[in-house]
């Protein structure tokens, strides 16, 4: 793994060198404690996800159940083209808010559920199985608006997660090793050239000493 | 910002959410057909929230993930169950918090 | 990028979504649209339920002492999962919230803990990462 990290044995060097492993420790503890709090946001998501998901889901079932009721009684035909002459202008107001950076999605929904004049189709189509299949889907419609914001949530925060654990990783596991490697190897050839300096000063101090 | 929400799936499917308000509707006919719409959707500045049933979205398979991939913040899309309520066994949410933080978790409540 | 570049361009990044000005609980109180604009430029809202209940929390002489959003300081030297919320105010709510014994001037509160506070009060609290 470890590709060593090309250094000159020099005092300005090791300091430099410190400097940069100093840096890649304190980047490394920081996005630590980073993925720590995305962890935490991430869970909580998660957990409002399952309640809003079983929420939209039980409506979901009961809007189809409306929907089959109604093509027994109007007929499938008469549905269909109730659904074509509806009005379908429903608006979603979607912003975005930064979680530690990462922007997510924020829906607001106005009034989803509608009366039967609201919904367009013509009168002569209204029934109360018609009202009672769209009032279900009105209402299936608004939770899985506020479902999609979460999951939308969930993913950006994932996202954001994996890119930051492997950042910690890299640092951790490549570039700090290879920096306090070539750190080691510093520090051995400056004591290295600093013993033979010394033995070399003995010398002259022993051929000046002579001479006297 | 405002926007509209587009629905892909069976009929029954897009009859009730058109019921329900929403303008774009494309009821699934074959894989070509409907991935040129779901790009038409994921192209549209108009269009937020992009309901697609699993059954649909299963059948586009890797074409579909991949166009999620790719695609900008909006529009959202979010995968449904069809009448039968169907779903995949294989939850991404779930995969995702094994992948990144090692924990399974069930995120389905059983029933619903 | 260089390494170095590029855990600097991270560090750099960390703390963007924090107001360039806080708010007190007074002023957001008073306010018909309670937020800040936070140092990236973006818009960060406070729920008006939140600042209620934190309004429930504090003796009215204190409520424009409390800054919001408050701030879960992340510190690594306190030791990985610590968090110290600073601040009179702000270490009484949280205190009450948690259930903890208050302290004065700061409080040291564990990971657990910063789950709990964040999943009480989203918009009000906020993360600060410090080095």
């Amino acid at each position: 793994m470890a590709m060593a990290i090309a250094v000159y044995p020099t005092r300005m060097e090791l300091l430099k060198l410190r400097q940069r492993v100093g840096l890649a420790q304190r980047g490394h503890d920081l996005l630590k404690e980073k993925v720590d709090a995305l962890v935490i946001e991430f869970f909580e998501v998660v957990r409002r996800i399952q309640e809003a998901r079983a929420k939209a889901l039980e409506q979901l079932s009961a809007a189809h159940r409306a929907l089959l009721m109604c093509f027994a009684i109007m007929g499938t035909l008469e549905t269909k083209q109730a659904s074509k002459e509806a009005k379908r202008e429903l608006q979603v107001e979607i912003s975005t808010r930064h979680i530690m950076g990462i922007a997510v999605p924020t829906v607001e929904v106005g009034e989803v559920e509608r009366n039967a004049l609201m919904r367009g189709y013509s009168l002569r189509m209204t029934s109360s199985v018609l009202d009672e299949a769209s009032r279900e889907f009105e209402r299936a419609l608004k939770l899985l608006i506020g479902l999609a914001e979460l999951e939308g949530s969930a993913f950006a925060i994932a996202r954001e997660l994996e890119r930051t654990k492997r950042r910690v990783n890299a640092l951790e596991y490549i570039l700090i090793p290879r920096l306090k490697e070539a750190l080691k190897f510093i520090v051995m050839k400056l004591d290295e050239i600093e013993r033979e300096n010394f033995s070399r000063l003995k010398r002259i101090k022993a051929m000046l000493e002579e001479r006297e | 910002m405002s926007f509209k929400i587009a629905v892909v799936g069976d009929q029954d499917t897009v009859t009730g959410f058109a019921l329900a308000g929403a303008t774009y509707a494309h009821i699934s006919t074959t894989k070509e057909e409907t991935l040129v719409k779901l790009g038409e959707f994921f192209a549209s500045d108009e269009i937020g929230l992009v309901l697609i049933t699993h059954r649909v979205a299963e059948e586009l398979g890797h074409d579909f993930r991949r166009m999620l991939q790719t695609k900008r913040l909006l529009p959202l899309v979010l995968r449904i169950p069809d009448k039968t309520g169907y779903a995949p066994e294989v939850d991404e949410l779930r995969e995702i918090i094994k992948r990144t933080v090692g924990v399974e978790i069930t995120i389905r409540e059983e029933g619903g | 990028m260089s390494a170095d570049r590029l855990i600097k361009l991270e560090l750099s990044k960390l703390n963007v979504h924090l107001p360039q000005r806080r708010l007190s609980l007074k002023e957001a109180l008073l306010s018909a649209k309670p937020q800040v604009v936070t140092r990236d430029g973006g818009v960060h809202k406070f729920k008006r339920e939140e600042l209620e209940f934190l309004a429930g929390l504090l003796p009215e002489a204190d409520r424009d002492k409390l800054q919001l959003p408050i701030l879960i300081a992340l510190e690594p030297k306190l030791g990985r999962g610590t968090a110290r919320i600073s601040g009179e105010a702000e270490v009484k709510v949280v205190s009450r919230v948690l259930e903890k014994e208050p302290a004065a001037g700061e409080l040291l509160i564990y990971r657990p803990e910063v789950a709990i506070l964040r999943r009480k009060l989203p918009t009000t609290t906020q993360y600060l990462f410090l080095w």
